[in-house]
């Protein structure tokens, strides 16, 4: 019996071969010339075979979460952005223009309080009109909910629609940055949402310029062009449907867009940025984004809680050689802890905080060092960082210490394990830490999470003490809307952490995207949330 | 005892390995380094008490023992927990994602056993001829190269370079063409092959060579045996010695290898789904381990592992049936 099984076995396994290999040398001719997958629809893995379906690569897999009241990833919210309206939307750079809203809102009460007037007619993909409660309801789900967005929203104390198309919104106290932040609110439709919020994350229903049409967990989205959107001030869209899948690999993401897989992937590795600008059929394109990368100092125990240490090292490596060197095409070293593309909007004075760093000095660092009570002489602090360029970073310090007579210990822990680590305040974690922070487009976000009491031991592990009135400033900065008021009130504050390195500003990462030259009028925005920038006032992209 | 009772035996022994595997990796996944919910809510504004909120609602603030009895309790209910990064049901995450890994495993396998079955028995054969020494050769370098640089040169050589074949993803032939836009079967099927191929011959490069070189020297082994120089005495034709003898006898270890080797194919997949871009286990795997997404970590090393034991199993009681010399426990 059992022999018999085995000859049946071992014949249907030889058979089953020979078909595998017939099937494969098949598959091999069947391919040639680049053929691509003509009628395969945006589902296919594939890119580029219909010029009206756009097939985009994003650099991270999704959380899949597209109800905007509880995601929190960027990737997702790249898909929901384009299904979605906001009350206000990002324009060309990180000012926000009104697109639900008509317009700017009427302040009152010193800053308090916002009065919106919205669009009439504004039709959600089910057929219900956009009216005031959906925002009121957008505004302050976040926190009835306990979402993850909840601090985005906490400073606002009522939303109540007055009618259909009018808001009043009343904040606690003046919130600085609900002009430029909070403002931007994705809208959505009360009732869908509430009826089922679990379909409603995995099928959203917005009213923006794209519907949600097909999707399969952490393989595709697919979009469909809304044939009845809204807005005739804005063109209709010339790609009918978007189809998006994730790449988390670099040299994957770099391979199908140069196999015409894909029609654009975002996230180029800086050593890959020569390759693809050589090739013939694809562009590269970058924009600067708010992100703030940086190096951290123990201000809480050991030797770093002396500023001349911290100087000691900030003068002991030359920051932007090794910017140069490591991320030429993708990033900027930067002065001071607010991007550049967000002191766009700002002003403030870059150029003398860039004066006041303490610059590539190694025998200034020495002095220092050996001058320091804080230090013995064969001090090696502790640096945790991130794997990558942030590691690299580590390293070119340790070995710049080193060649001073002294030395770092570099600790590259991966995120979870870094998480959990860098604010212990702990000299025996950590002296130095390396870290990033993405914002948006108001200090309050690099100067409150970052560097103010509250957050210490949350959000950042330095515990700066500070001069006086140092955290009392951050703090009063959120609770004005005047510009100009804030501004001044930043501006010491921001001159203080340049001097005192409580963080020393490393660099600021690009966004940087390619694309197929068949593709027309792409660009990358600041914003990681709004790449692909498929539609808005400003762009329309197409398919050649 | 019988092979039935061998069976039901064996099958009882896995219950005891398969609460170690859970203890092991539950306490791994628990009191390794991390902390999920700082993770989670990095990059955002947030204070202590949201991240007491976040760990109540996730049962975080629980005692261990007590958070392993509720996993346990679920475990055996089909209910693996919930993903908190993904806010999914694992169980559910798990499936979605299983039907890629086994098509990429399976098919791996598949490609190498129909490979190297034909190439041990002809080196075999042909034993210290330029035939064997070329594939001896080639099994050497299948066997010290890494699947995911298998992968990558296949990608640049066959998407970048001639672009015949894509570079990432996979068609499932399971689903319906028209999800894809695919007319009919034979379409589906076509593509669902072009799309394997690549990812196919990059994972089962490795077991190729391995099984290849068994292959080989079990023939050769069985090909010198008393019984074939008697068959070949007895003037049996030398191509059925090749086929009935030799052959049937060489296959034996060739099971076991394929049973024990599962874990590495599923290890290999991980690297093979991210360079490739499929959406199985491996690649949830890692991407769980890197958002410290714990449920998820440990749902899926539950899941490979039961699939593991279960192949040491079925290799047990295949070996059992198809060789009598197998006992199945009585006195020796």
């Amino acid at each position: 019996m059992a022999r018999k099984q085995f000859d049946i076995t071992r014949r249907n396994l030889l058979a089953s071969g020979a078909a595998v290999s017939a099937a494969a040398i098949a598959g091999c001719i069947g391919g040639e010339n680049g053929e691509t997958d003509d009628g395969a629809d945006d589902a296919d893995p594939g890119g580029n075979g219909d010029s009206a379906v756009f097939h985009f690569t994003q650099e991270q897999s999704r959380a899949e979460d597209f109800d905007p009241v509880i995601a929190n990833d960027a990737y997702s919210a790249q898909v929901y952005g384009l299904v979605f309206d906001g009350l206000y939307e990002w324009g060309e750079g990180l000012e926000l223009e009104p697109k639900v809203a008509t317009g700017e809102p009427d302040v009152e009460d010193d800053g308090r309080r916002f009065m919106f007037e919205i669009h009439e007619g504004i039709e959600f993909h089910n057929g219900d009109e956009l009216t005031a409660s959906d925002v009121a309801h957008s505004f302050l789900a976040p926190v009835e909910e306990e979402t993850e967005n909840a601090a985005s929203y906490d400073m606002i104390e009522s939303a109540e629609p007055i009618d259909d198309y009018q808001l009043e919104v009343n904040l606690e106290e003046p919130y600085g940055p609900f002009e430029l932040q909070t403002m931007a609110v994705t809208i959505s439709p009360e009732e869908a949402r509430t009826d089922d919020r679990d379909a409603f994350n995995t099928d959203p229903i917005g009213s923006g310029p794209y519907t949600f049409e097909d999707f399969s967990e952490n393989e595709y989205v697919e979009l469909e062009r809304w044939d009845d959107y809204w807005d005739d001030e804005m063109e209709e869209p010339n790609i009918e449907s978007v189809t998006f899948v994730a790449h988390d690999d670099d040299a994957g993401r770099i391979s199908d867009i140069r196999a015409g897989e894909t029609d654009a992937i975002a996230g180029i590795p800086n050593d890959d940025w020569d390759v693809l600008e050589g090739e013939d059929n694809v562009e590269v394109h970058r924009a600067e984004s708010p992100s703030y990368m940086y190096l951290a100092f123990n201000c809480n125990e050991g030797g770093t809680t002396d500023p001349d240490v911290r100087r000691a090292i900030a003068h002991s490596f030359d920051m932007e050689s090794f910017v140069n060197e490591h991320a030429e095409h993708t990033a900027d070293p930067m002065t001071n802890p607010i991007p550049p593309t967000v002191n766009e909007v700002w002003g403030f004075p870059e150029d003398e905080y860039g004066e006041m760093l303490p610059e590539y000095d190694p025998e200034e660092a020495e002095a220092l060092l050996d001058e320091s009570d804080a230090v013995d002489d064969d001090w090696e602090p502790i640096i945790i960082t991130p794997e990558g360029i942030r590691a690299s970073l580590a390293e070119r310090i340790a070995t710049r210490l080193g060649e001073i007579g002294y030395g770092a210990e570099v600790n590259v822990l991966d995120f979870g394990q870094l998480v959990e680590t860098y604010n212990t305040g702990d000299a025996d974690d950590y002296e130095m830490y390396l870290l990033g922070w993405t914002g948006g487009p108001d200090p309050d976000f690099y100067l409150y999470s970052l560097f103010h009491e509250s957050q210490a031991g949350v959000n950042q592990g330095h515990f700066y003490e500070g001069s006086d009135g140092f955290h009392d400033a951050i703090a009063e900065g959120r609770t004005t809307a005047d510009q100009d008021e804030r501004y001044e009130i930043y501006e010491p504050v921001i001159e203080e952490i340049v001097e005192e390195l409580p963080a020393l500003a490393a660099f600021t990462q690009h966004n940087t995207m390619a694309s197929g030259d068949h593709v027309e009028g792409l660009e990358v925005h600041p914003n990681v949330q709004t790449n692909p920038n498929l539609i808005s006032y400003h762009t329309n992209v197409s398919l050649q | 005892m019988g092979l039935l009772r061998y069976t039901i035996y064996r099958l009882i022994q896995t219950i005891p390995v398969l609460i170690g595997i859970s203890i092991i990796t539950f306490l791994l996944a628990n009191l390794g380094p991390g902390d999920p919910v700082r993770l989670m809510l990095q990059g955002v504004e947030h204070d202590e008490e949201m991240i007491r909120t976040i760990e109540q609602r996730y049962g975080l603030d629980r005692p261990l023992h007590e958070r392993y009895i509720t996993y346990m309790a679920g475990v055996v209910q089909g209910d693996l927990g919930h993903s908190i990064h993904r806010n999914r049901s694992v169980s559910d995450l798990v499936l979605h994602r299983a039907g890629p890994t086994l098509f990429l495993v399976l098919s791996a396998y598949a490609f190498a056993l129909a490979t190297a079955i034909p190439l041990g028995i002809i080196a075999a054969k042909r034993r210290n001829e330029p035939t064997d020494h070329v594939s001896r050769i080639v099994a050497l370098i299948g066997v010290s190269t890494p699947s995911f640089w298998i992968g990558i040169m296949l990608i640049l050589i066959f998407a970048v370079t001639l672009g015949v074949l894509p570079s990432s993803g996979l068609v499932y032939p399971w689903r319906p063409p028209d999800s894809y836009g695919y007319s009919n079967h034979l379409e589906l099927w076509y593509h669902s092959l072009r799309y394997l191929l690549l990812p196919m011959i990059a994972l089962g490069t490795l077991q190729m060579a391995t099984l290849m070189r068994v292959e080989r020297t079990q023939m050769i082994e069985s090909l010198q045996g008393e019984y074939v120089k008697l068959a070949r005495a007895y003037g049996v034709p030398e191509r059925t010695i090749l086929r009935k003898h030799a052959f049937q006898v060489a296959q034996l270890p060739i099971i076991t290898i394929v049973g024990l080797n599962l874990s590495t194919a599923i290890g290999g997949a991980v690297l093979i789904e991210m360079v490739f871009n499929i959406n199985g286990m491996g690649r949830l795997f890692i991407e769980a381990i890197a958002q410290n997404d714990y449920q998820v970590v440990m749902g899926l090393t539950m899941v490979l592992g039961t699939l593991f034991v279960i192949g040491v199993v079925i290799t047990d009681i295949a070996y059992a049936y198809i060789d009598p010399r197998v006992t199945y426990g009585e006195e020796e």
